[in-house]
């Protein structure tokens, strides 16, 4: 088991939770969606993992190693990427530096210009905007950043945050293609995706979320059959989603 | 007196200026931290610069060697003993300015109990001597000092352009959140560069030591002028310090000149209400996320 989440409690501030004794596992190099509705944890599931929230009950397991309360950098260390929702890049740093940054933890000079050649393999888009500021790049070009800034640090299980949000759907179609090449790369990916029936489509297993714990598990596509699902969670997002 | 003059003892006040601001507008960036406490370090400094060259007999640019470091580490181990307390804390940033607040009332009172209230300022030889180039003068400690605050502030930018830390202070003010996802460690980013602001404060009262006259009160007056040029300029921004602290200093020399002394520091709060009004984040400033 690559990731093992027990009765986990987190949230913000003084405020009441918004995980209440969540439960999960994640297996090794297989993809999965997390839906369920605004409010449900789905954002506040993955802040916690990564370290950016600290468990204010609860086991993280990672690689059977407990993680929960420890710094995001020591998490990234140890192989979990995150890309959060509005991308997080640095608006004013170039591409390059951007990319760099990306390698932050890699301390030995070599291996970071060797990361960064295949990473503009991949991405040749990037290669020609290198000097570009990030600021000044489109939403399509600034998520395709985040994801490959990922890359860098070749991470064992990528978490991220509604990559289509606000994009065109051409932009969308590249965004899911890219994850599928992270999976072929034997990356574990935990997507959360608002838009249900893409992600679902997309991943092989599918986690039901509401009110801060999980409701429901099982193969993507049985989940997206399942009529009661799609009657409690899916209902107005899978219209939207196949218009 | 003539223009070019006045110019002249405005832009070698702005040179000082700017560094005094750098150190107040990087903790801002960094941190989301008004350190209104950085004033009351500066005059800090320039007692330690003082008391260096009475008891000493060290020139302030000799004590500028040791005061720096001293200040570097004084920052990190304050910054580990005061912040931790508030850092979950979700008024954090309330939090910090009525701490920020009561640090600057402990260190004045401290000042005022142990070398009282009186007027002191350092007395180099080139304290009171001036180039005279043809129509104009130019003082010889201001010139000294803006220049070491010129050279400083190209330190500064060379460290956050060149080196690993320097890149992670920047990530740090650009996008916290973006900084901690590629693996900084924001606490001890955090921790350094409360080091550095107060570093550059030492250094800022350094100079002024010998520039000005200091007494413990004196820091109101200093932190009411910072606030203002690291407004106009835009809060975080240390090429907005730099910009406001020479604007703001020519002008008030302007003032000063052609209205009267008693009316320069209003120069100040008018660019204040007047950023405030017209462009709330300042001229290089960012639009402040909460």
């Amino acid at each position: 088991m690559l990731l093992d989440i027990q009765n986990v409690e987190a949230g913000y501030g003084s405020a009441p939770p918004v995980l209440r004794g969540l439960s999960l596992q994640v297996e090794d190099n297989r993809s999965y969606c997390v839906i369920g509705p605004n409010g449900a944890g789905k954002s506040t599931l993955l802040k916690t993992i990564v370290g950016i929230l600290r468990p204010r009950r609860g086991t993280i397991r990672f690689q059977g190693e407990s993680i929960e309360g420890l710094r995001p950098d020591e998490i990234l260390q140890k192989g979990i990427c995150f890309v959060p929702q509005d991308r997080s890049l640095f608006p004013e740093m170039t591409v390059q530096e951007n990319l760099r940054m990306g390698g932050f933890l890699i301390r030995d000079r070599r291996l970071l210009r060797e990361r960064l050649d295949r990473v503009y393999e991949l991405f040749p888009i990037l290669r020609d905007r290198t000097n570009q500021v990030a600021g000044t790049l489109s939403g399509g070009q600034q998520q395709m950043l985040a994801l490959a800034r990922t890359l860098m640090i070749e991470p064992k299980l990528l978490c991220v945050d509604e990559p289509s949000l606000g994009l065109a759907p051409g932009i969308v179609d590249q965004v899911f293609e890219t994850l599928t090449e992270f999976r072929k790369q034997g990356m574990t990916v935990l997507l959360v995706e608002q838009n249900a029936v893409r992600g679902l489509s997309w991943a092989d297993w599918g986690f039901v979320l509401d009110l801060g714990a999980l409701r429901f598990e099982g193969p993507a596509d049985g989940i997206l059959e399942n009529p009661q699902i799609r009657e409690l969670y899916l209902g107005r997002l899978a219209a939207r989603g196949e218009e | 007196m003539n223009e070019l003059q006045v110019l002249i003892l405005g832009l070698l006040l702005g040179g000082v200026y700017a560094l005094m601001a750098s150190g107040l507008t990087l903790l801002f960036g960094v941190m989301r931290v008004v350190n209104l406490a950085h004033a009351a370090f500066i005059v800090v400094g320039a007692y330690g610069a003082y008391f260096a060259f009475e008891l000493l007999g060290l020139d302030p640019f000799v004590a500028l060697g040791l005061i720096m470091p001293a200040f570097f580490l004084l920052g990190m181990g304050l910054y580990r003993l005061l912040f931790p307390r508030i850092e979950g804390s979700p008024r954090f940033g309330e939090m910090t300015v009525l701490m920020t607040f009561g640090l600057a009332l402990i260190i004045e009172g401290l000042l005022a109990f142990y070398f009282t209230g009186i007027f002191r300022s350092v007395d180099p030889p080139y304290a009171t001597q001036a180039f005279i180039l043809g129509p104009v003068f130019v003082p010889r400690a201001q010139l000294y000092a803006s220049l070491t605050s010129v050279v400083l502030l190209m330190g500064l930018w060379a460290f956050l352009r060149m080196t690993r830390t320097g890149y992670a202070i920047r990530a740090t003010m650009q996008n916290r959140v973006a900084a901690q996802v590629v693996g900084v460690n924001v606490r001890r980013i955090s921790t350094v560069s409360f080091g550095i602001g107060m570093a550059l404060a030492g250094a800022a009262g350094t100079l002024v030591s010998f520039i000005f006259t200091f007494f413990p009160a004196r820091h109101w007056q200093w932190i009411a002028i910072l606030l203002a040029l690291i407004v106009l300029g835009g809060m975080g921004s240390l090429k907005g310090a730099v910009v406001g602290a020479v604007v703001l200093a020519v002008a008030s020399s302007f003032v000063s000149d052609r209205i009267g002394p008693t009316w320069a520091p209003m120069t100040f709060f008018a660019a204040l209400f007047v950023t405030l009004m017209v462009r709330p984040r300042g001229l290089f400033g960012k639009e402040i996320d909460r």
